[in-house]
């Protein structure tokens, strides 16, 4: 893997991650050109790639190349769910720069018919999407090349406040990131300097651009990155999670812990966090107090939501609008904490509540039956053996019941009274 | 007596099939202490002092002879020859090898048979009256309701966590032999002015560090609607019952804090709900469950008059035992025998392979094949002919399980205390021990007559000392087992708690502090038959603390 790299001797990892730190040394914060050309020119010697997005501020990074070398491969991962304006941006910045070499990267067809076969796997769970489109096509070029040249910058997310300008990937790469220090301001003064057009939509507001389902405007003031992924626990869509040459996570596995029909998916709704606002957020389960607190502004609010009945909460004061709620996410805080099987209960039987019933918090697999029988219909599951018995449907339980209990178990008459065993089901 | 249907026999499978999975993964190492802590306690498997100490329900303490022969065959096989018996009417090993266990429960399976929820905090096993289908005073034997109850409780899927443990007993006659008064919910069979039977709810009696009487939630509850009502109450406690002190959790507790008529109102509303619903006990399935409890193929025999005296002067320890250990029968012409596990010197509840072998010898030949397990840890023949008790007293002699000292001072309730148990503060079998010699002629029994002593090893009150006419408990104060004294406690209908008369003792002092309070109630009763218990409430504290303490 490591063979392409242009460093005069092999070098043990440490040291190569010495000597990345002393490349970070090098460079004034600023010189995005210098970063760029001792890259191509001395660290890694035209054995190196251009990765682009062709987004809002994708033409500085390209008129950089422009500038050193206009047959430097660069990519565009054309996922088949950009804008059409992303198209056309390409090819007037492919144009106007001169670049000789752009290559468009298109996800393998059989992934696509096998994993999204109706295109709406960017609804269901956005980082198989985002793998199958982006992570999967680029990984298998990527590995052609000793490194690769990103355009991120320090500024766009919390997460991506500590890039320097050169990393040391887990697979030995060298990524590069010539930009990392630059700020919005920098990257507009740069795109003004320089002359260069601007993508379609940024007018329109958009500040950071990927697929279209899932780009969102950004509002004055919001991190540029915040438009994309809006609602959901997501910041990178994959390829960039090996930053700062920490050991990269298997995209395949990141944060799918909600277990639902059979199987684990990612998780379209996140938590409620300190600041939401009640009448704005979408795919959020709302604590109950707050909800009851903010009853109004809830109901008003368009986006699917869910709500968080905590152990201790009195479902009685918002059964009439659990209708309301895409989601109702029952708390057990410990598992020896049963409240939370009376809370389901009463939802689904009382106040037949027919929407996605979850349980979260310490959810074991001695439990989920239980759980099951009150009616709860999705888990949120984070422990390991837990995680591996649903996974591989080795759940060892009891699916003989003695009491009636749940809607779905209760015809009288159709077995003796009590009892319930599979087969009658 | 109830047998497994294809149901329960798969059911229980299951489970087994399940608790085996985890004990082989706790055995492999792939799970720790921590996570199978909670899933060893639901199937009865504790971690005691000195190994894992299985626990074994005995539903309603009611027992065939197959079953007794194979608890004989554990105690033998993976124990070190006997067993325990508890005031849950369940048995204990105290010594098996975790990897044993699985082997256990498959051989409990053959005898329908299992440990499920004989721990944790869910419904516990349900005891009833030791006599219950025999007794001549009960109007109704609770143990089919108990068998209807037992099998809603397993595994209830909304009720396996509860803030506490939970446990229900039952009686069908107004003399109360199942202490309905001391447990969570107790149940008493009653005639409505219609002059049908139906049952009287009390709830949030307990003992443990805050000992409580129940208190009465309501008078009358048809037996169709009796697991409504009951799911009513175990719903509002699984709600409010407190989760954030485990000494203050259980259903008591909650019934004091709320007090019982907001407790009430809250319990009928849920009931209001629930009624008439799914758990409307059809009068078919009562049927068909007491179908399982009918009264055994009794001989039509005159009734036979037993003439103490005369077998007292013929044999003095028979004509004792009859006079101890017999409890009048419905059917004319038979009786119940009580088989004390409590010889002088013994483990109060500990009885041998052998010994389990006989009783279950005599059952199947004297008692329809049914044995009985009693809260106050003895075993009971339920339906023995009065012919046949001079063989069946032959035999427990020969056992050395013919101990005529039913309902005497030395038929006390130990818990297994300090010797076993990794709770207790205090040994408890030693100090039984002690008193059992003390008072070992069964004249000096005799002449004390009724009283009932109970030891607890620590507050947590598994030996119910707070209800014993004497209770014991041990404590611990700076590095020395102390033991403090209670007077006046009563388990029966005329509940009541003990009172702590003063300091407690060093273990060596206990059996003489036992005496003195025995002779200041022999001083004061106006009669040799007016028991301990009378005289205490006839003449109050004074005089028994004057006893322990002198007239400082």
């Amino acid at each position: 893997m490591s063979t392409n790299l242009a460093f005069d001797v092999p070098e043990s990892a440490p040291r190569r991650a010495l000597q990345i730190v002393a490349l970070n040394g090098l460079f004034d914060e600023m010189d995005a050109e210098g970063v760029l050309r001792h890259a191509v020119s001395e660290v890694l010697r035209e054995d190196v790639a251009i990765v682009s997005s062709f987004g809002a501020d994708s033409a500085v990074l390209l008129h950089l190349v422009s500038l050193i070398d206009r047959r430097l491969p660069v990519y565009f991962l054309e996922t088949g769910k950009h804008f059409p304006e992303t198209l056309t941006y390409v090819e007037t910045l492919t144009r106007h720069l001169g670049l000789a070499n752009v290559r468009w990267l298109r996800p393998d067809p059989k992934d696509v018919t096998r994993f999204d076969p109706r295109g709406e796997l960017w609804e269901s769970d956005p980082d198989s999407c985002c793998h199958i489109r982006k992570t999967e096509p680029l990984d298998a070029e990527i590995a052609n090349f000793g490194g690769w040249v990103t355009g991120r910058k320090r500024y766009q997310t919390a997460e991506r406040g500590v890039l320097p300008h050169f990393e040391l990937t887990s697979d030995d790469r060298i990524k590069v990131n010539p930009l990392a220090y630059f700020s919005d301001a920098d990257v507009n003064a740069y795109k003004r300097a320089h002359g260069l057009p601007e993508h379609p939509l940024f007018a329109k507001g958009y500040r950071s651009i990927g697929c279209a389902p899932c780009t969102t405007v950004v509002a004055e003031g919001e991190d540029p990155r915040a438009g994309r992924w809006r609602g959901l626990n997501k910041k990178e869509c994959g390829i960039h999670f090996d930053f700062n040459g920490a050991i990269a996570k298997p995209v395949a596995a990141v944060e799918k812990t909600l277990f639902k029909d059979g199987k684990f998916i990612a998780d379209p709704f996140r938590a409620w966090a300190e600041g939401d606002d009640p009448a704005a957020v979408r795919y959020t389960h709302i604590p109950l107090e707050m909800f009851v607190a903010n009853r109004a502004a809830v109901l008003g609010n368009p986006h699917p939501n869910g709500l968080l009945i905590r152990a201790g909460d009195a479902i009685e004061e918002v059964a009439a609008d659990l209708g309301r709620f895409a989601s109702v996410a029952v708390e057990f805080p410990k598992f020896s904490d049963g409240r939370g099987y009376t809370t389901a209960r009463l939802a689904s039987e009382r106040y037949h509540y027919a929407g996605e019933l979850r349980a979260v918090g310490d959810v074991l697999m001695d439990q989920i039956t239980l759980m099951r029988r009150c009616g709860i219909t999705a888990f949120v599951v984070v422990h390991p053996a837990t995680r591996k018995a649903l996974e591989t449907g080795t759940l060892v339980t009891v699916n003989r019941y003695y009491q009636p209990i749940g809607s779905a178990e209760v015809p009288v008459g159709t077995r003796p009274f009590l009892r319930k065993a599979p087969e009658t089901v | 007596m109830y047998r497994y249907d294809e149901f329960d026999a798969a059911f229980v499978q299951e489970r087994t099939a399940q608790f085996t999975d985890q004990v082989m993964r706790r055995v492999r190492g792939e799970i720790n202490e921590d996570q199978f802590r909670p899933l060893r306690l639901m199937n009865g498997l504790y971690l005691q002092l000195h190994a894992y100490m299985f626990r074994i329900a005995i539903p309603y303490g009611t027992l065939r002879s197959k079953q007794l022969r194979k608890l004989a065959f554990l105690a033998r096989a993976y124990d070190r020859g006997y067993g325990h018996f508890t005031t849950r009417t369940n048995i204990q090993f105290n010594w098996p090898r975790l990897s044993d266990v699985p082997k256990m429960i498959e051989h409990l399976n053959e005898v329908e048979m299992h440990s499920i929820q004989t721990s944790g905090n869910c419904i516990r096993n349900i005891s009833t009256d030791q006599f219950a289908g025999a007794a001549a005073d009960e109007i109704i034997d609770p143990r089919p309701m108990a068998e209807i109850l037992r099998q809603w409780s397993s595994l209830h899927p909304e009720f396996s966590y509860l803030p506490r443990k939970f446990k229900f007993a039952m009686t069908g006659s107004a003399n109360d032999r199942a202490a309905i008064k001391f447990h969570d919910i107790g149940m008493k069979a009653v005639t409505n002015p219609a002059g049908e039977i139906g049952w009287e709810i009390w709830v949030g009696g307990g003992l443990g560090r805050t000992p409580m009487i129940a208190k009465m939630i309501r008078g009358y509850v048809e037996h169709e609607n009796l697991l409504a009502y009951l799911e009513s109450i175990l719903r509002v406690y699984n709600r409010y019952g407190r989760r954030d002190n485990k000494w203050k959790a259980r259903i008591k507790i909650l019934v004091h804090e709320t007090g019982i008529d907001k407790l009430r109102d809250e319990v009928e509303a849920e009931y209001a709900q629930m009624k008439g619903g799914v758990l409307t006990l059809p009068q078919a399935e009562l049927d068909r469950i007491s179908a399982y409890f009918a009264e055994p193929p009794f001989e039509l025999v005159n009734a036979t008059q037993i003439d103490v005296v005369k077998e007292k002067a013929a044999d003095a320890p028979y004509g004792e035992w009859l006079e101890r250990n017999i409890h009048s029968h419905k059917h004319p012409g038979y009786v119940s025998v009580t088989i004390s596990l409590k010889p002088i010197g013994g483990a109060p509840g500990d009885c041998t392979a052998e010994q389990m072998e006989a009783v279950a010898e005599l059952g199947e030949r004297y008692s329809f094949d049914e044995i009985r397990v009693t809260h106050e840890q003895n075993l009971v023949l339920p339906h023995v002919r009065i012919a046949d008790l001079r063989t069946v007293y032959d035999r427990l002699v020969e056992a050395g399980l013919a101990s005529g000292n039913a309902g005497l001072i030395t038929d006390m309730i130990t818990c297994p205390g300090l010797d076993f148990c990794s709770l207790a503060n205090a040994r408890s079998i030693p100090i039984a021990q002690a008193i059992s010699h003390k008072f070992a002629a069964p004249e000096r029994q005799r002449e004390i007559g009724n009283l009932k002593i109970k030891i607890s090893g620590c507050i947590n009150a598994c030996g119910h000392h707070h209800v014993g006419h004497i209770g014991i408990l041990g404590v611990e104060k700076k590095g020395t087992e102390l033991y403090q004294i209670t007077v006046g406690g009563d388990a029966t209908e005329a509940a009541a708690l003990g009172d702590t008369l003063g300091h407690g003792f060093v273990a060596d002092e206990v059996p003489a502090a036992i005496e003195r309070l025995v002779e200041a109630y022999i001083a004061r009763r106006e009669t040799a038959d007016e028991p301990f218990i009378e005289v205490y409430r006839r003449v109050g504290d004074a005089p028994f603390k004057e006893a322990l303490y002198g007239n400082a």
